[in-house]
């Protein structure tokens, strides 16, 4: 900066007056004008400065860009110098957007953790630091910014640095302390998937809306807890709550059934979706349950509506939920032939559905599903299969390699098909249908889905970051279900643990067994002995930094690795999922 | 009246009907024949109630696929005018459930020949179609009978050199002949288009199954036929095919199918042991085995050339979508995905 700012004077009266309008006017796209110059200088020095400080910087760096072109030409001002001037205050607008986008995500990323290192180190030289600490980043940001301080505006440059130093320099201070708490939880959520987490998942009935009916605040707690879990159960029950609400409903005074009944319906689905995230199919059900009250007269007496209605419901979960998946299963369980090994991914229900059915006409397969954290939810599809008389291999996910070898079909469940013919499901099912498709072995394994078209969405998935869902990071710590046996009762770890204790008793004095005990267990990342079973390693993972959690829900298996989609309205290639959709919202 | 239709009905042998149209007209094609039989079995039959015909109809489909070695192409042609029955008496209106039967009838069998009639014409639509794919200076490979491709491909060659004749070359793929059993005097399929084609001036190489991989290199197009469209957009089609495509495949040549709109098939084969006939293609022996059958050959000598015959003329195989370029039918040019949509299309 002692060496900077000498520099900076003398060009400034020629490049600060003339130069920097003009260049902002001749291109918007390279930002030059003075304000982008500092804030970029000023971005540099604290790359992960919050929004407000940015915005202060930038207007101190407007409000010093604006006397600039008043110097050179004094009070009146052309409608062309207007226009120049609301330009530069467009670029430099952008250019501040621009550079919170990028302050975002390097305030998350580890770089961000490192960058405040150096700049409290460099914290008592607080201007100095400011200015060179720009220009040793600064080629980092591209040759046109360069030379844009070079060229532009240096003398604002050192003003609005060192004001910028000033404000840096504070916020440094509170970035350390004050604002370190909502930092840590930024912390904690994984930065790719950063726009997935929304508001914590609802863990109460506290505070639902008083309209909220019992049915679905019951519903809500069950799907958040995955006791109602899987895409068609939940449309299903769903359904039936809300059958339940509408017969609990009666019309206000002064409004109509089909006006009022869709905005109580929202408060319900408002509930639902802040217990969890709708799925594709709850969507899909909705909105046909919406058109068809909007499509009541509103003439009609209530009790002849809310039948309706009720019919509506039940035969919207027939066509589409319970014969369908008959059909499905039924057309579906032609694929499986006598010697076949079916492999399939976690729980669905209709691929439960077909395996039954194809066993009860006597076909002679094996089954192999492969399952996987935290949900577990291919053990009930074990069990059940089991229990029915079928061969079952249960294995989890890291054995896709060994349980493809075997496989002769491959039968997955859906949470949604997307309009690019693309299977959006439980997460881990990519990974199934890659190992089927690109199996080392040559013969490819065909990959047939099951899908009810009320699953069929209009959206498009490229990849399964943009859409998905993302569940309690803490949910990879609490399903511990391994019983050890070299857990707590074994012998050998008891006196393990009383070994450990002497150790505590003699070295630390007055510690209590069950103190050192529990010490023990803490230290079991190091000791290696046994305290697994008492806590994971992963508890406690929140106040550890550089330690991210990432419990994701879904993702997206590419059309080319889909052989087939059977649905209700016959076997279809993934490509024909459009077309489907398009004809079953119409009819 | 249900005694009465049954008598009736008796004397007329769907499947002898199915063979004597397929041998008498040579242009015919599988489904046209089977609809063709069934409007015959309709006109025979007088049914007088609209679940009594689609009973029969029904019956006559089922025996007759059970009949046929091969009832793939067959059964598009018979579920099409199934679906095409239950469409039109499901129409309100006079031709609906509760108008005269008499007068469905009538109309059901008129509608039956007009369909036979634009299913015939359909193949001039497709060469029509289809002979912008055949560009002056290019060589054509194409193999087996299809009576689509030689059409196309006669069309393209034009009237006798005319200002809108094509000049290109056409390298055919022929198998051995049919049924070998009953000696070498039959040709290969094929012969006949060869002979046809060079009588129209387009000089025709003709080169064994084994000299694909080998002569695909100077070929710039692969036009075949097909048995059947299925679902996925996939083919399936005489035996041979899949290898041809997967070739042309491995060197970048375009494949096009040829084929009416009216093979289109409810069938979603996985591959190629997922087809719904037997075929034993692949037969393994061990000198025992081919003992046993000798001395059963020798005990009834009658039998075995109709064991023999389907196996070596009737086999197919499927070809995957991915490895087809584009469909040219009656409907346009489709690609493979496009299959599905216009099944779809035709079935809701």
């Amino acid at each position: 900066m002692t060496s900077s700012t000498p520099t900076a004077p003398s060009p400034s009266p020629a490049a600060a007056g003339a130069a920097a309008p003009t260049t902002s006017t001749a291109s918007t796209a390279s930002p030059s004008s003075k304000p982008t110059k500092q804030q970029s200088s000023s971005q540099s020095q604290k790359p992960s400065k919050p929004a407000n400080k940015s915005k202060d910087a930038a207007t101190s760096g407007t409000a010093a860009g604006a006397p600039a072109p008043a110097d050179g030409a004094p009070a009146q001002l052309t409608p062309a110098e207007l226009k120049k001037r609301a330009k530069a205050e467009k670029a430099a607008r952008r250019a501040r957007e621009r550079a919170e986008r990028e302050s975002g995500p390097a305030g998350g990323a580890p770089a961000g953790a490192a960058t405040p290192g150096k700049k409290d180190g460099s914290g008592s030289a607080a201007g100095s630091t400011g200015g060179g600490g720009g220009s040793k980043q600064l080629p980092r940001r591209g040759s046109a910014q360069n030379t844009s301080q070079n060229g532009g505006g240096g003398s604002v440059s050192g003003t609005g640095a060192a004001a910028a130093g000033g404000l840096e320099k504070s916020g440094g201070g509170s970035w350390g302390s004050g604002e370190s708490k909502s930092k840590k939880a930024d912390d904690k959520n994984v930065a790719v998937f950063g726009h997935l987490y929304g508001q914590q998942r609802r863990t109460t009935v506290a505070g639902a809306g008083k309209e909220v009916h019992p049915a679905v605040l019951a519903l809500g707690l069950q799907m958040r807890d995955y006791v109602v879990c899987g895409s068609s159960a939940r449309c299903v029950a769903t359904l039936l709550a809300f059958k339940r609400v509408i017969e609990a409903y009666t019309t206000p005074m002064g409004t109509s059934l089909p006006r009022h009944l869709t905005t109580y319906l929202s408060h319900q689905i408002t509930y639902l979706s802040t217990c969890r995230p709708l799925s594709i199919s709850q969507g899909n059900a909705i909105r046909a349950l919406k058109l068809a009250i909007s499509s009541i007269d509103p003439s009609t007496p209530e009790a002849e509506a809310k039948a309706f209605l009720g019919e509506f419901i039940d035969s919207f979960i027939r066509e589409k939920i319970t014969v369908a998946d008959q059909v499905i299963a039924s057309s579906a369980a032609q694929k499986i032939q006598d010697g076949d090994v079916i492999v399939t991914f976690a729980g669905s229900s209709i691929v439960k559905q077909t395996l039954l059915l194809a066993h009860k006409q006597g076909k002679k397969f094996r089954v192999s599903i492969i399952d996987s954290r935290p949900l577990f939810e291919g053990k009930s599809l074990a069990r059940t299969l089991a229990n029915a008389g079928l061969d079952v291999q249960y294995s989890l996910v890291h054995g896709i390699s060994h349980a493809i070898k075997a496989a002769s079909k491959v039968f997955l469940g859906a949470h949604a098909m997307t309009s690019n013919g693309r299977l959006y499901s439980r997460v881990g099912t990519a990974l199934v249908a890659m190992s089927a498709k690109e199996r080392a072995g040559g013969v490819e394994v065909p990959v047939i889905v099951c899908c009810e078209t009320v699953k069929f969405t209009d959206r498009v998935a490229l990849d399964s970051i943009v859409v998905n869902e993302i569940a309690d990071a803490d949910e990879l710590i609490t399903a511990e279900p391994m019983q050890q046996l070299t857990g707590l009762p074994d012998p050998a770890a008891v006196t393990a643990s009383a070994a450990d204790a002497k150790k505590g008793g003699g070295g630390g004095g007055g510690k209590s067994a069950a103190a050192a005990a529990a010490a023990a267990a803490n230290a079991a990342a190091e000791s290696n002995t046994l305290a697994q079973s008492v806590s994971s390693p992963l508890t406690g993972w929140k106040e550890s930094a550089n330690l991210q959690l990432l419990n994701i829900m879904y993702d997206v298996t590419p059309a080319e690795y889909v052989d087939m989609v059977v649905t209700e309205m016959g076997s279809l290639p993934p490509s024909a999922v459009p077309i489907v959709h398009r004809m079953s919202t119409n009819l | 009246m249900a005694a009465a239709t049954s008598t009736s009905a008796k004397p007329f042998d769907i499947v002898a009907t199915y063979n004597e149209l397929l041998r008498s007209d040579p242009d015919l094609t599988m489904p046209i024949a089977a609809i063709e039989a069934l409007v015959l079995l309709l006109t025979h039959s007088p049914s007088s109630t609209i679940s009594e015909t689609l009973d029969l109809l029904e019956k006559s489909t089922a025996h007759l696929k059970q009949s046929i070695p091969n009832p793939i192409g067959l059964s598009a042609g018979t579920d099409l005018f199934q679906r095409y029955l239950i469409t039109t008496l499901q129409r309100p209106g006079q031709l609906g459930p509760a108008g005269d039967f008499n007068a469905i009838r009538a109309h059901l069998l008129s509608n039956g020949r007009l369909f036979i009639r634009r299913a015939k014409e359909s193949r001039d639509k497709i060469a029509a179609f289809g002979r912008g794919f055949v560009r002056d200076g290019s060589t054509v490979l194409t193999n087996g009978g299809s009576r689509v491709v030689a059409s196309l491909l006669q069309q393209a060659a034009g009237e006798k050199g005319g200002p809108s004749a094509v000049r290109f070359r056409v390298i055919y793929v022929l198998s051995p002949a049919k049924g070998d059993v009953e000696g070498s005097s039959a040709e290969p399929e094929g012969m006949e288009t060869v002979r046809a084609l060079r009588e129209k001036g387009v000089p025709v190489a003709t080169i064994p199954e084994s000299a694909v991989a080998y002569s695909l290199g100077k070929a710039d197009v692969v036009i075949v036929g097909a048995e059947g469209v299925v679902e996925n957009g996939g083919i399936v089609s005489r035996m041979g095919t899949y290898q041809i495509g997967l070739l042309a495949k491995a060197m970048g040549k375009p494949f096009y199918v040829v084929a009416e709109s009216h093979k289109f098939v409810r069938l979603y084969p996985l591959g190629q042991y997922d087809l719904p006939i037997e075929q034993r293609v692949i037969d393994f022996k061990t000198e025992e085995d081919v003992a046993d059958e000798a001395t059963q050959q020798q005990q009834q000598a009658q039998p075995t050339p109709n064991v023999k015959s389907p196996d070596s003329s009737d086999v197919v195989d499927y070809t995957p979508p991915h490895l087809i370029s584009a469909l040219i039918t009656d409907s346009g040019v489709l690609t493979p995905s496009a299959v599905s949509e216009e099944l779809i299309k035709i079935w809701f």
